[in-house]
């Protein structure tokens, strides 16, 4: 730990001021927590959380060409996508492993922003390299430009708050995975209405000079709404509830969009994409080893990546997150179906649970 | 919080309270601290008899699992069942209504081994 020079984003001052516990996440010093897991947990689904998120890879992509080349490279439709709208995506190699899972922002013109996860922005700027071609111009935004996001009910009235009045309007309506550039508390962002906690909520892109006065805004704005900052912890949890992968859990190298319960997302009416060949094999065998969610039934230990699950006695697979009484495992085909009874194997006790359907939490539409 | 000065406590951040022969064993709100939320805990079995700093349970946090171990020996006479619905009480009152299980001790001698107050507040401020 300590030969390791962990980076630090610009709001490090700011966490460590608000008493954050600070741990490595993809090289860089994070706060993990704040007042408590379950307390930010709770502020999110009930009222707001500000996370800082300036961990994460940001890449500027431009060029004319830029929908046709990335539709290449990917396994969802990119050339399709509007200016100002968003789209999940990933990046498999040529067995149908995924390499990591990203989001585009299309912007105006030739412009796009893509965010891989910070585990993966070396590698993945070493992919996007590997791939230059003519007419194609990539930056590298990874620790240059910060990220905060505001999740939870609460969210869009307090940014609402913090953009000019003839704007206010546009961004309170904006679409679910859209973006524009605007200003909050008259700094310069990219708002997109993005999240990874199964709540309404905004990502904001900022210039790292800018972050702390963002943050610092945002929070002032937001302290008579409940909103409490929040740390990686209260994230996991959310994204799990929320029935989102996170990269190293439920997707790997070697395990492939359909596997994680992402076949969505692969658009197989693409003439070409990185990876088509093995996913279409896959999909036509239909007896690949896949995510299944579950509940533990009862008062159970918290399941945890790599604990052995069993179906009738037989190892199935195992346990790739966790949280209190709910978790995800990649498992045989055959135990997979919604329903199923399993076993979890804590500390060589063994304890029941349920294959569920995901998500394990969905926001009451409003 | 400085730790309470009738209890005695051990590297592994258990408390120790001595009433007679019956020690009730926590863990310090030190540990309840840098744990963070505590989902669940896995106790001694009632009858079972335990050894000066054996592995005795676990206490889980949602982000981790840890080891506890027992300050001193003995026959286990009581576990705190109120934490098994409400783990978080371990958070709240790690030195009171969170305390975790009792035992009748088998060696008084075995207290030599622990720290009093004044000296764990030490241990864990550096």
């Amino acid at each position: 730990m300590t030969t390791v020079n962990l980076r630090r984003t610009p709001l490090y001052d700011n966490h460590v001021a608000l008493q954050a516990r600070m741990v490595e996440f993809g090289g860089f010093e994070m706060p993990v927590q704040y007042a408590g897991v379950l307390r930010e947990h709770d502020a999110v689904r009930h009222r707001a959380g500000l996370f800082d998120l300036s961990h994460m890879g940001q890449f500027v992509l431009r060029g004319a060409e830029i929908g046709e080349w990335a539709d290449r490279l990917t396994v969802n439709e990119v050339a399709t996508m509007r200016p100002w709208q968003a789209r999940y995506n990933l990046f498999c190699g040529e067995s149908g492993g995924t390499h990591d899972d990203v989001i585009f922002y299309r912007q105006e013109g030739d412009e796009w922003l893509l965010v891989v996860n910070a585990s993966n922005a070396r590698k993945m700027w070493g992919i996007l390299q590997a791939h230059r071609r003519p007419g194609i111009t990539l930056e590298n935004h990874h620790g240059t430009d910060a990220l905060i996001a505001i999740q939870g009910p609460r969210s869009v009235e307090i940014v609402g708050r913090l953009v000019a009045p003839s704007e206010r309007e546009s961004i309170v309506g904006m679409r679910y995975y859209f973006c524009a550039r605007t200003s909050v508390a008259g700094i310069p962002v990219l708002l997109a209405r993005t999240g990874y906690t199964g709540e309404d909520g905004f990502e904001l892109f900022v210039a790292n000079d800018d972050a702390v006065g963002l943050w610092d805004a945002l929070l002032e704005a937001g302290v008579s709404d409940g909103l409490e900052p929040c740390g990686l912890g209260a994230r996991d949890v959310l994204r799990l509830e929320a029935g989102m992968p996170l990269y190293g859990h439920e997707l790997e190298e070697d395990i492939t969009p359909l596997q994680a319960g992402l076949g969505w997302a692969v658009k197989f009416g693409k003439p070409v994409f990185e990876g088509k060949v093995a996913l279409e094999a896959q999909r036509v065998a239909d007896d690949y080893a896949r995510i299944a969610a579950f509940t533990l039934e009862g008062r159970a230990p918290q399941p945890r990546m790599g604990y052995r699950v069993y179906a009738q006695g037989i190892d199935v697979g195992e346990v790739r997150s966790g949280a209190v009484g709910i978790g995800t495992a990649l498992i045989d085909p055959s135990a997979a179906k919604v329903g199923s009874p399993l076993e979890v194997e804590i500390r060589d006790k063994r304890w029941p649970a349920t294959v569920v359907k995901l998500p394990f939490y969905k926001r009451a539409k409003t | 919080m400085a730790s309470p000065a009738d209890l005695l406590y051990s590297k592994e951040h258990e408390w120790l309270k001595l009433d007679g022969d019956v020690a009730t064993i926590g863990i310090t709100d030190y540990a309840q601290s840098s744990l963070g939320d505590i989902v669940y805990v896995e106790l001694p079995k009632v009858g079972a008899t335990l050894e000066q700093f054996g592995n005795v349970g676990v206490v889980e946090s949602v982000k981790a699992v840890s080891d506890l171990f027992t300050p001193i020996g003995g026959e286990v006479t009581e576990v705190n069942v109120a934490i098994e619905g409400d783990p978080a009480l371990v958070n709240r009152e790690p030195f009171a209504g969170g305390w975790l299980f009792k035992l009748k001790i088998a060696d008084a001698a075995q207290k030599s081994a622990l720290m009093p107050a004044a000296d764990y507040d030490v241990l864990t401020a550096s």
